[in-house]
């Protein structure tokens, strides 16, 4: 019989991680929503991120929360580039071509994470990532409440953005409806390539947190692009308070399976969870 | 009339041909080297030509083919420890390959588009998992991420692997053209076109999807049985990976996504590819990931797009000529 204050750990703990795999999510949500184009690539952009962080730590000696000032520029660039580049022209092609582009663009980042950083291993420690905190008489990673924090900062300062700037409406207005947007004068194309980069700040910080949480390789990629997949497919498209309860079922599933299947089949779980909610409602928990 | 029967004839004699040379190309003493490559042709044949059947004629961009490949190779694996012949592994692992395309069918064909591809993106990397933790046989050193040695190859020859892999090559591409040519072909293509009007012209869209998926993983799966029998050895994080999609994806759009020949020509130049980039096996997954892209901008219809454009310049080339001389001769 397992007690259930026993049961309170893990609880806590899959709703700290859910802010991580929302933050994740996040980026792929965006792209989704504006260009309807799922993002093949998210995933390895994510670890991109974390590398990015990993580099600066080692050569650079940099904090990872403070190796966001190159990471985000970097991603920003790449995502613009993307877009206007390649996805631009993809989508006048055929249905499949964007999604095959982004294939190729995932395999293409993952093994340039691999010439230069090794298939080995990483992670991004630091002295408060092994730390923890208590809560009661319970005892929680550090990196876990900073993950959480982190999401729902992001999250806040991007609901503000899209509601507030004219940027963020105008990407609001080009995923409604990109012909009343162009006929307002938006130049859809631009807006395009800015929301992809925008999607890619997401990125990030998501790959940040998620280096101080995990450890990483470049091949954990689409291990990410399915967790984040799954979350939008839980929470719905374009809500970001659905993305957040997406990401927490998926965190408590986490939790609570390692709990009590033994950490081996955590991530199983989370996959045959996937293809369970898409065989059920492939619109989504929250879908219309 | 006349004259399309006896090019067709005349087509048909020029590939009857070159199956018949590949065919005693190992009792011709063909080098050990040139059979190697065959090999991999025939295998990657197979497979591209199932998946130009899903992506360039159903409209299924299926990115689980590694699923049916490993599934189908873990039979013949896992068949040979208990004392099943390897022939024997290869045609259940086939079936069994097929049981399993008919169970995810469910869950991934509520999913269209885009979101197809990224379900069934989902189901070679549970299956991984699953095959890390799964031992049914062996000991403990066996299985898991160990992976398994197929038992029992020691009086096989390459020859008659080389013969059964050529087998499955023609069958996949003669299964193509039956396919295309009959009213399953006629049916994807409405459902490729507009799924909601075919189905309201009474078209049974779930099964006329299924048929295409279900033969795909058969012969993807035979394919890569017979792919792990040559190799002796399969373990899940090479089997279950994206690397084998990357081959069959590349092969089909390189030739020409969409056409009969795509995925020949294709497959000749990934095996090249394969061999060339051998040395720098570390950046093959980034050449092949900017080849990708590069044809996908450049020409969606891949190689055989090219040739068919150029055809078509020089018919319109040709007619203006004949007009220009009719013009003057009047």
């Amino acid at each position: 019989m397992t007690d259930v204050g026993t049961l309170v750990s893990p609880i806590i703990m899959g709703i700290l991680l859910g802010g991580l795999y929302a933050l994740i999510a996040l980026g792929l949500s965006m792209v989704f929503g504006v260009m309807r184009l799922i993002n093949l690539a998210h995933g390895d952009l994510v670890i991109l991120g974390s590398y990015i962080a990993f580099a600066c730590m080692t050569y650079l000696g940099m904090d990872p929360i403070l190796s966001l000032v190159i990471a985000i520029p970097v991603l920003f660039g790449i995502g613009f580039f993307i877009q206007q580049f390649l996805m631009s022209r993809a989508f006048a092609i055929s249905a499949e071509a964007p999604l095959i582009i982004a294939f190729g663009i995932a395999l293409i980042i993952q093994n340039t994470n691999q010439i230069m950083w090794t298939p080995l291993s990483r992670g991004l420690t630091t002295a408060y990532s092994l730390s923890s905190f208590h809560l009661g008489s319970y005892q929680f990673p550090l990196s876990y409440l900073l993950n959480f924090i982190a999401a729902v900062v992001v999250m806040l300062a991007l609901r503000e953005f899209l509601r507030r700037t004219y940027l963020g409406k105008a990407i609001t207005a080009a995923s409604q409806d990109r012909r009343a947007a162009q006929l307002m004068g938006i130049n859809t194309k631009m807006i395009y390539g800015f929301a992809f980069a925008i999607a890619m700040i997401c990125a990030a910080i998501a790959g940040i947190f998620l280096g101080m949480t995990f450890p990483f390789t470049p091949t954990s990629g689409i291990q990410f692009l399915i967790i984040a997949f799954g979350v939008v497919i839980i929470g719905g498209l374009g809500s970001i308070f659905g993305t957040f309860l997406g990401g927490i079922i998926l965190g408590l599933v986490q939790t609570l399976t390692g709990f009590f299947f033994g950490p081996a089949t955590q991530m199983l779980f989370i996959y045959v969870i996937v293809l369970v909610i898409l065989a059920i409602r492939p619109k989504g928990l929250l879908g219309r | 009339m006349k004259f399309l029967v006896s090019r067709l004839t005349i087509g048909n004699v020029i590939v009857g041909a070159i199956v018949i040379i590949l065919v005693v190309l190992p009792v011709a003493g063909g080098p050990r080297e040139w059979l190697l490559y065959l090999l991999l042709f025939f295998i990657y044949l197979a497979m591209a030509n199932m998946w130009n059947l899903l992506a360039g004629y159903s409209g299924l961009i299926s990115l689980c083919q590694p699923a049916f490949l490993g599934i189908a190779g873990y039979a013949v694996a896992m068949g040979t420890w208990v004392s099943i012949p390897w022939w024997l592994g290869i045609i259940g692992g086939a079936i069994i390959a097929g049981i399993f395309a008919i169970l995810i069918a469910f869950p991934v064909f509520r999913l269209s588009g885009i979101y197809f591809a990224i379900g069934t993106l989902v189901v070679p990397e549970a299956l991984r998992l699953l095959f890390f933790l799964w031992k049914p046989v062996g000991g403990e050193l066996q299985g898991g991420g160990a992976g398994y040695i197929i038992k029992g190859l020691a009086d096989v020859q390459m020859s008659t692997i080389y013969w059964t892999a050529l087998g499955i090559a023609v069958a996949s591409a003669v299964i193509m053209r039956i396919i295309l040519n009959s009213r399953l072909g006629l049916g994807l293509a409405a459902i490729r076109d507009n799924e909601r009007a075919a189905a309201s012209c009474g078209v049974n869209t779930f099964r006329i999807k299924l048929y295409p998926f279900l033969i795909s993983a058969v012969i993807t799966g035979l394919a890569g049985a017979v792919f792990y029998v040559y190799q002796g050895y399969i373990e899940p994080s090479s089997t279950f990976n994206v690397k084998w999609t990357m081959i069959i994806l590349l092969a089909t759009v390189i030739g020409g996504l969409r056409t009969e020949g795509g995925p020949i020509i294709g497959t000749i130049i990934v095996v090249f590819l394969y061999f060339l980039l051998a040395r720098y096996a570390g950046y093959s997954l980034l050449i092949q990931g900017v080849i990708l892209i590069a044809i996908m901008l450049l020409s969606p219809q891949g190689i055989v797009g090219i040739m068919r454009n150029t055809r078509f310049y020089r018919a319109i080339f040709q007619l203006a000529n004949r007009r220009l001389a009719n013009a003057k001769t009047e």
